[in-house]
């Protein structure tokens, strides 16, 4: 097996590891996943794990002209997440979150919200590549999962409806350009869907609270 | 008066495509049935486009639901929700994108016109498609299918136009047919089982989007839930119970089923006592309920002398590519396709395999932004984080995707049997799939890749992606573990031998055991199966309501 090839069913193993949380396989009913949203206060992370994973976060999807997962508050919808149904990976961020931590401190005597924006990347990248020296979890939880596990939330954090704690001010969806759900505010015209009308997004909405 | 003594009619598991129909032509005709139901009752006020819970977490509508999988018997099972399918009022086509197809006649006869294939176990069908054609009128007219009859020069011969006109197309529709066009292909609107305007007492859509994946909030899109089982339940005759997981079909003396045992929604074990059984749990379900089934009498499963019970399971491959255009494509409105072409559908062995499907525009890579953002790009190759994953972010309101439903070849050896150590909450082992891709098929996902970035391109996109997702791609050493079409397990056909059911869908060892999803397909066809699982209950139903005024069931 060529080096490129392990390096590719290695990548394969781990995004589907990640897709893992995509799909809650055994997880019961509809927990109360939204109703944690109305609290923006850590429910499962400490301050200190919450600074930063918020700063991981920032990093996966950063702030341009556009908001990015800062602030869309995609920390929130994790911390969310791991009070809820996504409660199994909570050991793998706490540990990670603190292999992470001496990692920092040791290799640039800093922890990791205090790192510079690059120095934060290439941290990130070893977690990706499965580098990082001194991981304490073990070889089911290799660093590479923590950086799937991340990278996935973030990404649905942001992108999710805001009543799941992320896409703030709904963020995610002015980036990516999606108007918002539709079916309960009287959906599309034909003009609309032929794209001759046009479709004023949800966070331009006046909704008529005079 | 006590309900428990009461000898129904009739017995129907499973409430979908093929349940449904059977529950409201025979509740019309004055028989009285009991439905049993293994999910809940969904009110459409839970159709809510929640995207994270419904198309995503999969919460609504199967959300203990535990799917077993390996390649072959060599390899280890892996568990998880992997097919896409409902448990719930209503079944699959709840959540179906309504792509309404009638089979062409070459799909019922694929023995006879393909011949035998070495690793393949292609079987004609014991119908025809002039058997099967009024029955597709029906159900078109029944759910209501939007359409242009004629617009497909490839498509079956039909007698009637649809009931419904197109719905209009979106920038997207027209980015397809402007580049199927180019290529000489002949692109039509594709047939779609939603009310484009008021129709059979359902509303029009109002091009809400989140579709496929999704419930209709109001029923303008078709399905059991809106069309048979209200229908059902006003006759009066119609005993529906949700949260109902049968688990045996217990035997009689006399070789005739007595009716059916399930699990109740306290957990308690129920039993209901009919004369006639009906089984429409799914090519996964019902084989599971049918193996679980065991007795002296039939020690193998149910109905299962043959040992066919389980095998020659089929889905279809999906190859697709994703398209980035210079505009937006609306795809985030309406239905999730309104073109097709069916240029490449007719088998040609020239191109290295047989058998074909149907090519479409799809908006489900960019109907809403999770799916877009968290499966298109979030496991595609390429930036998967920081500035350039969000760019490709952006991209979202100018793409969409171009895709095939392709056929796969049968096979023996795609099996469904019962996980040996598995249960699901109900405390039933679960089915479990054991199945590779035959070698057609992955020749035939390649052709078909190539052939849609083609299309792309001559559509004028500014770049293409060819979808390299798990579900989403095929290969050697890539299989499909799941699918939302699952067809086979119980095949119907003339010899007791090779076959679970015989034409009218009608245990070869059971008299009173009949069977009428898309598990007596035997083969897949390269299009949508739901209109013609609707089609072929229709049909059943005719014959099993002729056998029971002449009392000779």
């Amino acid at each position: 097996m060529t080096l490129e090839r392990s390096r590719r069913q290695f990548l394969r193993h781990t995004v589907a590891v990640g897709a893992g949380i995509l799909v809650a396989a055994h997880s019961p009913r509809p927990l109360a996943f939204a109703a944690a949203a109305r609290s923006k206060a850590p429910e499962m992370l400490t301050s200190a794990e919450w600074g930063a994973l918020e700063a991981m976060t920032a990093q996966i999807i950063p702030t341009d002209h556009q908001p990015g997962a800062l602030e869309a508050n995609c920390v929130n919808f994790i911390d969310k997440a791991l009070a809820n149904e996504d409660a199994a990976a909570l050991p793998l961020y706490r540990g990670g979150l603190a292999a992470i931590d001496v990692y920092c401190r040791s290799q640039y005597t800093a922890p990791f919200v205090d790192l510079t924006a690059l120095d934060q990347q290439a941290v990130l990248s070893t977690l990706e590549q499965n580098t990082l020296e001194g991981w304490p979890l073990g070889p089911s939880a290799p660093p590479a999962m923590f950086f799937e596990n991340l990278r996935i939330h973030t990404i649905v954090g942001f992108l999710a409806a805001p009543t799941y704690g992320g896409n703030a001010g709904f963020a995610g969806w002015q980036v990516v350009g999606y108007p918002g759900p539709e079916h309960h505010s009287g959906g599309y015209t034909s003009g609309q869907v032929e794209g001759v009308e046009k479709i004023v997004p949800v966070w331009e909405r006046d909704h008529g609270d005079h | 008066m006590s309900a428990k003594q009461e000898i129904y009619d009739v017995c129907v598991i499973g409430t979908g495509a093929g349940g449904g129909v059977m529950i409201d032509r025979l509740t019309e005709a004055g028989l009285n049935v009991v439905a049993l139901e293994r999910g809940p009752h969904f009110s459409p006020s839970e159709f809510n486009e929640d995207e994270l819970k419904i198309v995503i977490r999969r919460q609504l509508f199967a959300a203990d639901k535990i799917d077993a999988y390996r390649p072959d018997e060599n390899s280890p099972t892996e568990y998880g929700n992997i097919a896409e399918i409902v448990h719930g009022v209503g079944g699959s086509i709840t959540h179906w994108g309504a792509w309404a197809w009638r089979f062409r006649p070459d799909e019922f006869r694929e023995l006879s016109v393909e011949g035998p294939v070495p690793g393949a176990s292609l079987a004609d069908w014991p119908v025809n498609y002039q058997d099967m054609e009024p029955y597709y009128q029906q159900a078109e007219m029944d759910f209501g299918v939007a359409g242009k009859a004629g617009s497909n020069p490839f498509e079956a011969k039909r007698i009637q136009p649809y009931p419904n006109p197109p719905h209009p197309w979106r920038p997207s529709s027209h980015r397809f047919a402007r580049g199927a066009r180019k290529l000489g292909y002949s692109p039509f609107p594709l047939p779609v089982a939603i009310n484009p305007r008021v129709y059979g007492n359902r509303p029009g859509c109002i091009n809400g989007g989140a579709c496929r994946g999704h419930g209709c909030p109001m029923h303008a899109k078709a399905s059991t839930l809106a069309v048979s089982l209200p229908r059902a339940l006003a006759t009066g005759k119609l005993d529906l119970r949700a949260n109902a997981a049968v688990y045996d079909l217990p035997v009689g003396k006399d070789g005739r089923l007595t009716g059916a045992r399930y699990i109740d929604g306290a957990g308690k074990q129920q039993e209901v006592r009919a004369k006639q059984v009906i089984v429409a749990a799914g090519a996964l379900g019902t084989a599971q309920l049918l193996l679980l089934s065991r007795s002296g009498q039939f020690p193998d499963g149910l109905a299962n002398g043959s040992g066919e019970v389980g095998r020659n399971l089929t889905f279809h491959h999906f190859p697709a590519v994703a398209a980035v255009f210079d505009e937006d494509l609306r795809t985030y409105t309406g239905v999730e396709s309104l073109v097709a072409a069916d240029d490449l559908h007719p088998s040609d062995p020239k191109r290295g395999f047989i058998r074909g499907g149907v090519i479409a525009e799809s908006n489900v890579a960019s109907s809403q932004p999770l799916i877009f953002g968290a499966v298109l790009h979030g496991q595609s190759p390429g930036s998967r984080w920081g500035a350039g994953f969000k760019d490709k972010l952006r991209e979202f309101p100018r793409t969409m995707l171009f895709s095939a439903i392709c056929e796969e070849l049968p096979m023996s050896s795609s099996q469904v049997d019962l996980d040996p150590q598995t249960k699901d909450g109900f405390g039933l082992y679960v089915p479990r799939v054991t199945k590779k891709q035959h070698p057609n098929d992955v020749l035939m996902h390649r052709y078909f890749q190539q052939k849609l970035t083609e299309l792309a391109q001559a559509a004028g996109a500014e770049k293409t992606l060819v979808l390299d997702v798990p579900g989403a791609t095929i290969g050697d050493d890539m299989h499909q573990k799941g699918s939302t079409h699952n067809h086979g397990t119980c095949r119907m056909g003339n010899d007791p031998k090779s076959s679970v059911v015989n034409k009218w869908c009608q245990s070869h060892e059971v008299p009173n055991l009949w069977i009428t999803d898309a598990s007596v397909f035997p083969t897949s066809g390269g299009y949508n199966p739901t209109l013609t699982i609707l089609a072929n209950a229709y049909r059943v139903a005719d014959h099993f309501l002729a056998q029971a005024r002449r009392q000779s069931l």
